[in-house]
């Protein structure tokens, strides 16, 4: 089920109204609602896929209360990488199949051999890479002892499949959420409202901003060879932006639905395009899935300790790793490496926490602020194409400065009108973040009046008719 | 929680009110102007009769230009050609015509051989430019009859026109303020209708030889347009325009038909496989205008 569908705008209130009748009855009972609402949400797109969220479910919630029932460490390691094995198992086989099998036939083909292989047309299942994650970080916080085991199934299989961030995150920790299926909730009309907005700006962001871009992202991406060079850097950036609007505006809505049901879930997106440099850049993007790569990844692999070349080593797996989490492609993997380099003379001149303590920006920073953008948009080209020697070919053909024609966005009254709206919305976005960067706030906060400006810009600017899917259900 | 509901419940009247009325303003600013055809023959069409009217889709827009006819015969026709539609807008269109009491001797239904033969129970893509016109009872009934999403959305918009002005914003929204500032523009097409294609640099190529495609006017909204005409003594032919690959066969039939598929037999005269260009339209609306002639002296 799409947030931005017909289908959701039933679902929400009838799944709404039933939750909070039933908050005077044990706790169970919502948390049982959650469930059977997460699933038909999820069921909506593929019923078969349901079997592997249960089965992910019933793994992590056994192996959780094997883990607290036993202290011998061989033991409790075996458990663990049962678990690490059974989610990343399903992983690999689900979304890097594909990949693999093709890499190895290109390899051998290579070397002479003819291989034929059996690809199996494997579907990836909505949102596997988030959930698997999010069941991962479970697991080794119980081993780790930071967690204690919960006993009761319902609160478990409503923390794996929470519906607002089931399929597109933010990548909860299980710190931060179950505990919250474990009490009482009371219904907050405030915080119900703050969701109320969030989802009205999320909306935003996807229905106006991403959906318009994607109009002239998709032609010039499909046809690269056929476009100036401005018409190509435009392309990138509106994708820069058409990417952001998508996965931040599904991180708003997500998190905005789950306040209605009396639950805060991680901030996921702090404004990144105002970042000064690269490392501000991944402290304000996908803040849930880099701080996952943080926390079980790169400080295991031992963090900034050690000497520099150990600190390289690490950065450098957390970023390819991070590029291969977001599909079994080159290009995401050449998306993470580009990432890595932009990020490593940072750290190399010990420059990657200038900005950890200031938050607010001011006009002399816009050059870096700039930068870093194009920076991230050059990176964004890999992440679009679709391959690896598409992405050369359209960086080739930008630095070629052929034409600097733009006529593409505006050949026709079609493309004219679209241009327009994409530059007054991305506008309108910015100068409701830079408001709240300047205001310190970690997210964007509308007035009552704002909130109907906002509900009325996206009525009449919004994408309806064609609307995309969201990008990062692909993850 | 009562009052977060009084809260949301302020917030949505409100917001629903604003787009209401913005929509209401929208469609009655399209409703004044000639953009779309719909509107067009009601504010840019003083004629109340015609010798003739044009039926049909980008075909019958770029196939049949009535200035051509016009000046040949010495007659007045209008062509109500609408892009991207079928039969079933073709006969939404005639109903328009008349519900203005407007009049014409002659309705040449275009069409493709397929489009007469082929029929599906679905909205066509440019039907919401009768969206202004919802509150007449033939529209309405128009949009109602059709299963999918789309026309539910132009159907309820009878009652909340930001339904339908939300989801083609493009389409009506806009086009709406420009036609508050100028309301006589029209979308591509002339002061009668017409639109023509540029000559593009294609082959110059005889055509010798036509996949035959045999018409058995199967498609009901032939016979709906057929009545309808009757019942208004209007006299009905179909006419199947200069196509590229295929010829219409038309063996035995109670409809009066021109059957041009074939005449054109060079690809110069062709914008793309179903559309003639510029130089193609006009040696179509001047063979049209000959067996019309003849069609009219007979009769």
């Amino acid at each position: 089920m799409l947030f931005n569908s017909i289908d959701f705008a039933v679902f929400l209130p009838i799944v709404f109204a039933l939750y909070w009748l039933l908050a005077k009855y044990p706790l169970r009972a919502q948390n049982s609602l959650l469930v059977i609402a997460s699933y038909v949400f999820y069921g909506w797109w593929d019923w078969r896929f349901l079997s592997l969220i249960l089965f992910s479910t019933i793994v992590d919630y056994s192996i959780g209360l094997a883990l607290n029932k036993t202290s011998e460490d061989k033991k409790r390691k075996r458990l663990l990488w049962t678990s690490i094995v059974v989610n990343i198992g399903l992983l690999m086989f689900f979304k890097y199949f594909g990949f693999f099998v093709d890499n190895f036939v290109t390899a051998f083909t290579f070397f002479g051999a003819e291989i034929q292989p059996n690809n199996l047309n494997i579907i990836l299942p909505v949102g596997i890479s988030f959930y698997t994650f999010q069941t991962l970080s479970y697991t080794i916080d119980v081993y780790k002892r930071k967690l204690e085991p919960t006993q009761d199934f319902i609160q478990f299989a409503t923390f794996v499949s929470f519906f607002p961030q089931l399929v597109a995150g933010p990548i909860e920790r299980a710190k931060h959420l179950l505990p919250q299926f474990e009490v009482k909730r009371h219904f907050d009309s405030n915080f119900a409202m703050s969701g109320v907005y969030l989802i009205i700006w999320g909306l935003f962001k996807k229905v106006v901003v991403a959906d318009n871009c994607a109009f002239f992202v998709n032609q010039i991406f499909n046809g690269s060879s056929s476009y100036s060079s401005a018409e190509l850097v435009l392309g990138a950036v509106l994708f820069g932006f058409q990417i952001y609007g998508d996965f931040s505006g599904y991180s708003d809505i997500a998190i905005g639905v789950a306040r209605l049901f009396g639950f805060s879930l991680m901030v996921n997106f702090s404004f990144p395009y105002f970042s000064r440099n690269i490392a501000e850049f991944w402290r304000r993007w996908h803040i849930s899935l880099s701080t996952w790569f943080r926390d079980y990844v790169y400080i295991p692999l031992g963090g900034s300790r050690g000497n520099k070349s150990k600190q390289i080593r690490n950065v450098l797996i957390v970023f390819l790793v991070s590029g291969f989490w977001h599909g079994a492609n080159w290009t995401y993997i050449i998306w993470g490496a580009i990432h890595a380099m932009l990020f490593l003379p940072l750290l190399i001149f010990k420059r990657n926490r200038t900005y950890v303590d200031q938050y607010t920006i001011t006009y002399k920073q816009l050059p870096k602020i700039v930068t870093t953008f194009l920076l991230v948009t050059l990176a964004w080209i890999f992440f679009r194409a679709d391959t690896a020697t598409h992405a050369i070919n359209y960086i080739i053909d930008i630095c070629r400065f052929e034409s600097l024609s733009v006529v593409t966005f505006y050949k026709n009254g079609k493309s004219l009108l679209f241009s327009v709206i994409i530059v007054v919305s991305i506008l309108v976005m910015l100068a409701f973040e830079f408001k709240s960067v300047q205001k310190h706030q970690k997210e964007v906060i509308l007035s009552p009046y704002m909130a109907i400006f906002i509900a009325i810009l996206i009525t009449f600017m919004g994408v309806f008719k064609n609307p995309s899917d969201f990008i990062y259900f692909q993850f | 929680m009562k009052l977060f509901l009084k809260k949301i419940s302020a917030l949505f009247i409100v917001f629903v009110a604003l787009a209401m009325l913005m929509s209401f303003g929208s469609l009655y600013f399209l409703r004044h102007s000639s953009f779309y055809k719909s509107s067009f023959l009601v504010n840019q069409v003083p004629q109340d009769n015609f010798d003739y009217v044009i039926l049909g889709a980008s075909d019958g827009l770029t196939t049949l230009n009535t200035k051509v006819i016009d000046s040949v015969l010495s007659i007045e026709g209008l062509n109500l050609s609408m892009d991207d539609t079928s039969l079933s807008s073709h006969y939404l269109m005639l109903q328009h015509f008349l519900a203005e009491g407007k009049q014409t001797k002659y309705c040449i239904l275009v069409s493709s051989a397929s489009g007469f033969d082929t029929y599906t129970n679905t909205l066509n893509n440019n039907d919401y430019r009768f969206l202004m016109y919802t509150n007449r009872a033939y529209v309405t009934e128009y949009y109602k009859q059709f299963p999918d999403t789309r026309a539910k959305i132009l159907y309820y918009s009878k009652w909340m026109p930001q339904l339908g002005v939300s989801y083609y914003n493009a389409e009506l929204f806009y086009p709406s303020l420009m036609s508050l500032l100028k309301p006589e523009k029209r979308n591509h097409f002339d002061d009668k209708g017409n639109f023509t294609y540029p000559v593009l640099n294609k082959t110059n190529q005889e055509i010798t030889e036509f996949k035959a495609v045999s018409v058995e006017f199967s498609n009901p909204y032939v016979a709906r347009i057929m009545t309808l005409c009757n019942e208004n003594n209007i006299e009905l032919i179909c006419y199947f325009p200069p196509h590229e690959s295929k010829k219409a066969i038309i063996k035995s039939s109670e409809y009066h038909f021109i059957n041009h598929s074939s005449t054109l037999t060079n690809t110069a005269y062709f914008y793309d496989e179903i559309h003639v260009n510029h130089v193609g339209r006009q040696l179509s609306s001047l063979n049209f205008a000959e067996t019309f002639r003849t069609y009219k002296t007979n009769d």
